[in-house]
């Protein structure tokens, strides 16, 4: 997971005429976005996979859910994106109410995350050791913290 | 199998250089272990408050009606720590043993722990929003957010995967 998509978007806010940027995004950047999402979620499922060191019965039982949990968190980091480039368009002039709207739709977004991955686990003990459960949760932290690690390194703080 | 206890995640956020194999899982924590780690919170914590303070740009009004709230968010925020050392610490001790209602309970306190930080987390920066402003408010959370991640990162390198 070299390039985050976070980064890259965030990145656009370093660019120096972010807003601009943000506003006239071209499809392209749009077709790219998607290209690395995707490219971002089949690596995750790679490390996923490899650390749950799962028997074939068990790879066999979790690979669908795993899919259909990646299909709900594609959704969710779509939001995301979304809400970076109204930070990234609204920046250089953030009212008070520009900010209100993205605190409140930026919780909204975290509560959703945390809720998934409460139901997948849910779902995952069905078909996984419970002890796998929790390394499922605890190798999802650990990606996600690797990809909040670089957005926060390249995100301004508001001004 | 060797495991750090969290003392060493705040030690290295505090600057220390403690040996990440000072303490096993065998060495039951003595009261001045607690007492050190306590320390070493409240550090963190104090660290914290020069953060906003260099970067939340108050006036002396503004000031005045903030660090009341923070001061009641940070008390609030120290327990769920508290239980977040107290569930690392167990997970330590247990872990060559973890059963499965171990690994179930320490998840489920785990997100419980999680959960009660980001509703915390809106909370007050609601509250925030409105002694200070929407804008402030959102660089607060900003903030916030990433003292999160680096202890997280920080914390997760140091706690190995469930077997």
């Amino acid at each position: 997971m070299n390039r985050s998509l976070l980064a890259l978007t965030a990145g656009m806010l370093l660019m120096g005429n972010a807003a601009a940027q943000a506003q006239t995004q071209s499809p392209n950047l749009n077709d790219d976005t998607q290209m690395l999402l995707s490219q971002i979620q089949a690596d995750k499922a790679a490390v996923v996979l490899k650390s749950l060191e799962l028997t074939d019965p068990e790879a066999r039982a979790f690979t669908p859910v795993y899919d259909e949990y990646q299909k709900e968190r594609k959704e969710i980091a779509q939001r995301q994106i979304a809400e970076l480039n109204k930070f990234a368009s609204n920046y250089g002039s953030m009212t008070d109410k520009a900010a209100g709207e993205i605190l409140k739709n930026w919780f909204k977004i975290q509560e959703d995350k945390n809720d998934l991955v409460k139901k997948y686990a849910k779902k995952f003990e069905h078909v996984l050791p419970k002890t796998k459960v929790l390394r499922f949760v605890q190798v999802e932290n650990k990606l996600e913290t690797v990809v909040d690690l670089q957005a926060a390194r390249v995100i301004p703080l508001a001004k | 199998m060797k495991i750090a206890r969290i003392l060493v995640t705040l030690m290295a956020l505090a600057g220390g250089t403690l040996p990440l194999t000072a303490f096993s899982q065998d060495e039951a924590p003595d009261q001045g272990l607690v007492a050190d780690e306590q320390i070493l919170l409240k550090q963190v914590m104090t660290d914290k408050r020069s953060v906003y303070a260099n970067n939340l740009e108050m006036t002396g009004t503004e000031s005045a009606a903030f660090w009341p709230v923070y001061d009641e968010y940070e008390a609030k925020i120290k327990k769920l720590d508290d239980r977040f050392l107290n569930l690392v610490n167990n997970y330590a001790a247990k872990y060559d043993t973890l059963t499965d209602a171990e690994a179930t309970a320490g998840l489920k306190e785990k997100m419980a722990i999680e959960s009660e930080r980001a509703d915390l987390k809106q909370k007050y920066t609601r509250k925030i929003a409105k002694i200070l402003s929407p804008k402030k408010a959102l660089r607060f959370a900003q903030l916030e957010t990433r003292i999160e991640i680096a202890v997280r990162s920080q914390v997760y390198s140091l706690i190995p995967l469930a077997h």
